[in-house]
């Protein structure tokens, strides 16, 4: 109930606090890391109570020249029942606890039908709410023994969901200058990692309801109903009649197309963005992928968006960079001049291994049999000296390496050593054949040079 | 004497007088004299090695070589390579045009190494390197002022290296991927993107689609275009090619089943000044559209349109406004007659090239008409015209007295007397009488008797005549370095003593002839000292007297058929590990050689085998040591 109360209270609806943003945030950061950030804004349903009605009259103020009469007697209405809002929810909170069932299904009944009342005079304020408005109430109407608290946020939560779509359709950041407030937060200030700490022993807290949870351990007087209520903050307290303006924020570097003193100024939506953007632009990348190694990241949750995929992009362009899709790479070299498709590493070893093995084996071979077509009758002293000279520069036969696996292999596998059958098969050839060897082998020179 | 005139002639006088020479006769020249000798060793500007071992020497004794020919080099490999580059006596600097074709051995390691090395390299020739990928690719690249690239069949390569090659030599005006099956659209267009100076593009049997001819038509120089069978690619595509590439000359869709003629007829609409047009087996009809359009060009030198319906009024309406007609492919068309040609034989009188193949209504009357028209007539195919006698072919051996290629297989009307006309074309260069069944002695023994330039005849399953005619033929014929003999059932070894004369034979085909023995056999490998290919499958009655004679004498065979012989173990030995230069042998069904004698024989030769045939079950009898071994040096085992 207590978040009900805060922000339908809330009539200074210039600023928001802090850290009702920074708690809608944390949520969102922990269950979905990388969705974009507006979806925060939905969840944070406090910040879309509160600019419930004010944003919807602005948009309607912009969006459409109506009569002011009527707007203005539909907002003193709906003004009216807001108090009536909050006097009823006052009579809970003071009655916390002790209330009888009956007298709770009277109020309830009566807060509904007011919310009701409410929602439907905002939503004719707008005509392109006008049917998220109208089906509000209807799933608003809840059977009874449903508790109010859960009602209240279920109605505002259809409030804002219907914002959020706004928000949606106006991305393309036509916001007319002044028709947002632009706040700007220190770099310090975006940067710490805790926003609330306690007085007693100094622990800092990323939510303030984490904190108060933690201050029941320091006493007695920290466990009452009061004190685990969320605090108003001046902003929140009743009575205040500000302007309702739509919030922006502001990056404090400056130059930065997000800052406020920039010709084509863009506001930035929520304070996740701030964070996000921030550190994304101008903060070092600290967080390195632990599978790649080389892609940084200075938001934590980017670098595990990317782990997910990291290793599918398969596809490297000699500049470093790397593509899940070959077109894209593809496409990324026709642009730039110079770089060009990298040959994956893995395949390198493997085959520059097996090509030295080949290169060695295969010259020991090449060599025996170029010692035998141009050495004709070589003898086993020549042989032997080749093998146990392995690197012999001699003109013609060895200029590879005579040393050789396979060759071994073959003495093995023959029964007898390599230079011996070399030479029997010469003999046989010179027998069979009755001309000397070595005039073939002149031949073959003299063909070479054809 | 003579001594005295030559030491009167200066160097560059001498080097004046070597320029007029033709390659024989350098030979001979650089034979003459010490002196000449250093000439001929600084003029030469190409060389083709054939033996490893004599690389680093040749390449020393010939400094100013532009041209470097590895390609019938078996053993060339990474080792060779960098022991060039660490050799600096060597001078590469001059190289611009190196051929690797089939270098299999070289890897990225070596290619990079030889890119570096020769630094004004421009042509590169790597085509049937099966194994070159990527890796190889990029090793290329490192020749930055590369123009011309041949990577035919390297099956590995894919987009990735071709971006490599693309972005690293971004001067190709020439390349030619065909049977680079993995590139694909990616590769293409970011050819055409970054290689603005492209005039000849070859894409043929590649699975590419309509974007890459949308690519390609945005190359603003390219002159040729060669796109045979790429079954992806339909008319929609080559729309693409009707407004751009303004320069093109030569385009060739040659069995594109998904091109028609309505796109050819766009790109003829696009490029009045085309010049060839190659598109036979694509378009099942020539329509009048069609033939109206290609009549607008006047250039027009080459078309090829085999295998569609033409009719002989629209072959008369094609010739009579393409009378620059050069080159004319009509085989398998259906409907071409006497009329037709006759037409065009008036109308096309500078034909030099005309494929008749299988024009099965073509008579004698338009082969004279052709002869007596087309004076200029170099090749002429008539395989498989059936109707075709001796009158036409005495007209042939009248009028056509440039005819070079005349091809006449399966032609049942050419006999003894025809054969006597033809000898009359004195220039002839190839001749083919494959299944010719009316032909004898006789007829052979007026070729072999006059057509002394012969360079090529084909006698496949010629029944009719003996030694005799062959006697003739070896002593007429005495250039003849293509001589086909398969399936001849009259050829002994008297025969093949005749054969043994041919010395300038480099290809032989002795397929199915029982009677030839070890005598003939050896009496050939004794007699024709340059032949590189032989073929001597179902060759039952050699024995190993013949294959030693092969093994020792016949050192530049490069590939050998033995399939069916019944060599024996140590006879495949001596081949395998004599022939230095072998690289492809198929050797399937040997019953004689064990399992021993393949391991041995293979071991001999597997750092030189390029293309090796076997029998399945070898596959696990023969040591995985020696299967790793040939595939590491990029030898393809086909496994039969």
């Amino acid at each position: 109930m207590e978040t009900g109360e805060d922000d339908l209270c809330q009539n200074n609806w210039g600023s928001a606090s802090i850290l009702d943003y920074e708690m809608a945030m944390e949520d969102e950061e922990e269950g979905e890391p990388n969705l974009h950030v507006f979806k925060a804004s939905s969840s944070g349903k406090d910040n879309n109570n509160n600019n419930n009605g004010g944003q919807a009259s602005v948009q309607g103020v912009k969006a459409q020249a109506w009569d002011p009469r009527t707007m203005l007697c539909n907002l003193s209405f709906m003004e009216q029942k807001i108090h009536e809002l909050q006097g009823l929810v006052h009579l809970i909170l003071g009655r916390n606890g002790q209330l009888q069932d009956e007298q709770q299904q009277l109020i309830t009944a009566d807060l509904t039908s007011i919310i009701i009342q409410l929602i439907s005079t905002a939503g004719s304020l707008l005509p392109s709410v006008n049917m998220l408005s109208t089906t509000a109430p209807g799933s608003a109407l809840f059977p009874f023994p449903r508790e109010a608290n859960n009602l209240a946020s279920q109605t505002l939560n259809n409030g804002g969901a219907s914002q959020e779509l706004e928000d949606d359709a106006e991305e393309g950041e036509n916001l007319p200058p002044g028709s947002y407030e632009i706040k700007q937060l220190e770099k310090e200030e975006i940067l710490a990692p805790h926003t609330n700490f306690c007085t007693i022993c100094g622990k800092g807290f990323k939510r303030d309801a984490n904190l108060r949870m933690h201050m029941r351990g320091h006493g007695d007087q920290y466990k009452t109903p009061a004190a685990l209520a969320k605090p108003p903050t001046k902003e929140t307290l009743p009575g205040s009649d500000a302007p309702m303006l739509i919030k922006r924020y502001s990056c404090p570097f400056p130059g930065c197309k997000r800052n406020k003193d920039h010709k084509r100024f863009q506001p930035l939506k929520t304070i996740l963005c701030v964070k996000n953007h921030y550190k994304r632009t101008h903060c070092d990348k600290s967080f390195t992928c632990s599978r790649c190694h080389t892609k940084k990241f200075s938001v934590i949750a980017d670098l595990k968006t990317h782990e997910k995929h990291c290793g599918q992009n398969k596809w490297l362009c000699s500049c470093g960079t790397t593509f899940s899709r070959k077109d894209k790479l593809f496409g990324h070299i026709a642009l730039f001049q110079g770089h060009t498709p990298a040959i994956p590493l893995e395949d390198t070893k493997p085959s520059a291994a097996a090509s030295s093995q080949r290169g060695s084996s295969g010259c020991g071979n090449s060599n025996n049999n170029a010692a035998m077509v141009s050495f004709s009758l070589g003898s086993a002293a020549n042989a032997n000296q080749e093998t146990s000279q392995p690197c012999v520069m001699d003109g013609k036969t060895s200029f590879e390496e005579s040393f050789s696996p396979l060759s071994f292999d073959i003495c093995n596998f023959g029964g007898f050593p390599r230079s011996i059958f070399d030479d029997s098969f010469q003999m046989l050839i010179s027998s069979a054949c009755g001309c000397s060897p070595i005039n073939g082998g002149v031949g073959s020179v003299s063909d070479t040079s054809l | 004497m003579s001594h005295s005139i030559l030491s009167a002639l200066s160097e560059d006088l001498l080097v004046r007088v070597y320029g007029f020479l033709d390659p024989p006769c350098r030979k001979t020249w650089r034979l003459v004299s010490r002196e000449f000798h250093r000439v001929d060793s600084l003029s030469r500007t190409s060389i083709r090695i054939l033996r490893v071992e004599f690389l680093p020497a040749l390449l020393f004794k010939h400094p100013n070589l532009s041209s470097l020919d590895l390609s019938v080099c078996p053993k060339l490999d990474d080792d060779v390579v960098l022991r060039i580059a660490l050799d600096g006596a060597v001078s590469t600097s001059r190289l611009k045009s190196l051929n690797l074709s089939r270098a299999t051995a070289v890897r990225a390691r070596g290619l990079e190494t030889l890119a570096r090395l020769c630094r004004a390299l421009e042509r590169v020739d790597v085509s049937h390197c099966w194994a070159f990928g990527d890796r190889e690719a990029a090793a290329l690249s490192v020749a930055a002022g590369l123009r011309e690239l041949k990577m035919d069949k390297c099956l590995s390569l894919s987009d990735v290296g071709l971006a490599r090659i693309v972005v690293g030599c971004s001067k190709l005006n020439k390349i030619s991927l065909k049977w680079c099956m993995e590139i694909s659209d990616l590769g293409i267009d970011l050819l055409c993107k970054k290689c603005k100076d492209l005039k000849s593009l070859d894409v043929s049997y590649l699975k590419i689609t309509n974007e890459s001819v949308r690519s390609i038509a945005l190359l603003p120089k390219l002159e040729v275009l060669e796109m045979v069978s790429c079954p992806l690619i339909d008319d929609a595509g080559l729309q693409y090619l009707e407004n751009g590439s303004p320069s093109l000359k030569e385009i060739d869709v040659t069995r594109c089943d998904r091109v028609s003629s309505s796109s050819l007829i766009s790109i003829v609409k696009g490029h009045p000044d085309l010049q060839h047009l190659k598109a036979s087996h694509c378009i099942s009809e020539i329509s009048l559209s069609f033939l109206h359009n290609i009549k607008a060009l006047k250039h027009l030198k080459t078309l090829w349109i085999d295998g569609a319906r033409v009719s002989d009024s629209s072959l008369l309406t094609l010739s009579a406004s393409c009378r620059a007609l050069t080159e004319l492919g009509v085989s398998r068309c259906v409907g071409v007659t006497d009329i037709g040609m006759m037409g065009l034989a008036r109308n096309c009188s500078n034909l030099k090239a005309l494929n008749l193949a299988c024009c099965g209504f073509v008579t004698d009357a338009a082969i004279s008409a052709v002869a007596q028209s087309c004076l200029n007539l170099e090749s002429l195919q008539l395989e498989s015209c059936h109707l075709i006698t001796e009158k036409g072919l005495q007209s042939l051996g009248c009028y056509s007295k440039r005819l070079q290629e005349l091809d006449l297989t399966d032609c049942d009307g050419v006999n003894d007397r025809g054969l006597e006309y033809i000898s009359k074309c004195s220039n002839l260069l190839r001749l083919k009488l494959g299944l010719c069944a009316n032909i004898s002695d006789k007829g052979i023994f007026h070729i072999g008797s006059k057509c002394s330039k012969l360079l090529e005849l084909d006698l496949y399953r010629c029944a009719g005549f003996g030694d005799d005619g062959l006697a003739a033929i070896s002593r007429g014929c005495k250039s003849l370095n293509r001589l086909i003999l398969s399936y001849w059932g009259e050829l002994t070894d008297t025969g093949a003593e005749k054969i043994r004369q041919l010395e300038q034979l480099t290809h032989l085909e002795l397929r199915g002839i029982k009677n030839i023995t070890g005598t003939g056999l050896a009496a050939i490998a004794r007699g024709c000292k340059k032949l590189a290919y032989l073929d001597l499958k179902q060759c039952e009655n050699i024995d190993d007297s013949g294959f030693w004679a092969l093994a020792y004498f016949s050192r530049n065979l490069r590939q050998i058929n033995l399939c069916n012989c019944s060599v024996s173990d140590t006879a495949l030995c001596m081949l395998m590990s004599n022939l230095s230069r072998v690289q492809d042998v198929d050797l399937v069904h040997l019953n004689r050689v064990t399992v021993e004698g393949f391991e041995f024989a293979l071991r001999a030769c597997c750092n030189r085998l390029k293309k090796l045939k076997l029998l399945a079950p070898l596959r696990f009898l023969l040591s995985s040591e020696l299967l790793e071994v040939l595939h590491a040096r990029g030898c393809r085992i086909r496994w039969d």
